[in-house]
């Protein structure tokens, strides 16, 4: 499989961490309901899973944690809140002995990902043109 | 004026685009285009009718040599279009893997074929070039898809057997390999694809 330990992701860490959170962009109005939603993809490492999910049809867990070089618990306390959210699905199994968790992005995480895309590049154009 | 703690708006969304890309990069794999095993089957196919012609026959180092660089330059070509209608840049993570897999089957390809050249042992080098190349495609299967790995394992094989075969039958075994197998797998690829590409 592909995106093995080596892939790690870069990391724009500095401008990530002095940032709050998004402003609202003037003319893209959102509902309370979205604005939560733009929360639980906004966090990064759920915003990497959803956009590694988005280009593999399917991630076990051990390629996740190797992507994001995260611990156990903190990626299943990730996946677990987008699980519920139902934006990714987890289907269990055994290969062996040893557990398999494998994770699919739902049509709904898709959308989500696909909204928060449209409100980064809004707010790309809108202070630019500002 | 800014103050130093503080980040631009658009900078910020900028970083946060780049992390959606860098993370799609690093979890994606290269999708091998089929139209670049077709076109690459094409020319070997080529390649081993103009080999096995008695005009040519005596020239047949040269052939292939040719009929190499231009498989490689429109494999190239054809598989860096594809990543880039993935989204992919061409220096990103995927394709890079894609490159540093196959580097060294190359690599060792070209200086096989310069040490059998200077030793004048010719009839070792048909059997060389399948073998490490399907030794490279193995190799690229890691961030590509099995049916390249599947590929790599027969190229390796009919290297394999290439070396037990009498001279008169290297150049049709060249032809299978470089020709035919090219060829098959790529069409493969393309119903897979279910006419994605072009």
């Amino acid at each position: 499989m592909a995106a093995k330990t080596s892939a790690r992701v870069r990391t724009e860490a500095p401008a990530f961490r002095r940032a709050g959170k998004l402003a609202v962009v003037s003319g893209a109005s959102r509902a309370d309901g979205d604005s939560r939603l733009d929360r639980l993809v906004y966090e990064r490492v759920r915003l990497g899973m959803m956009s590694a999910l988005a280009v593999r049809d399917e991630l076990t867990f051990s390629e996740l944690k190797a992507l994001f070089d995260v611990s156990d618990g903190n990626l299943s306390a990730h996946a677990r809140k987008l699980e519920e959210a139902r934006y990714v699905s987890c289907t269990k199994s055994f290969d062996g002995r040893r557990p398999k968790s494998v994770y699919r992005l739902t049509a709904a995480g898709r959308a989500a990902l696909n909204r928060y895309l449209d409100h980064v590049e809004a707010v790309i154009k809108a202070t630019r043109r500002g | 004026m800014r103050q130093p703690h503080t980040v631009a708006l658009d900078s910020h969304a900028a970083a946060t685009l780049r992390y959606i890309r860098a993370c799609m990069e690093a979890a994606g794999t290269v999708a091998v285009s089929g139209s670049a095993g077709v076109t690459m089957g094409a020319v070997g196919l080529l390649a081993a009718a103009l080999a096995s012609s008695p005009a040519l026959r005596p020239h047949w180092l040269i052939v292939w040599l040719i009929a190499a660089t231009v498989a490689a330059l429109a494999g190239g070509v054809l598989m860096a279009r594809q990543a880039s209608r993935q989204g992919f840049t061409l220096f990103g993570a995927p394709v890079r893997k894609f490159s540093l897999c196959l580097a060294p089957g190359l690599f060792g390809g070209a200086v096989m074929t310069l040490v059998l050249w200077q030793a004048g042992d010719q009839r070792a080098l048909p059997g060389t070039w399948l073998l490490l190349y399907g030794c490279a495609l193995i190799s690229t299967s890691a961030p590509t898809t099995r049916i390249v790995g599947v590929l790599g394992s027969l190229f390796a094989l009919l290297g394999l057997v290439t070396f037990l075969l009498p001279e008169s039958l290297q150049n049709i075994a060249l032809g299978c390999g470089f020709g035919g197998l090219h060829l098959a797998v790529g069409i493969l690829i393309r119903r897979r694809s279910r006419g994605s590409e072009d």
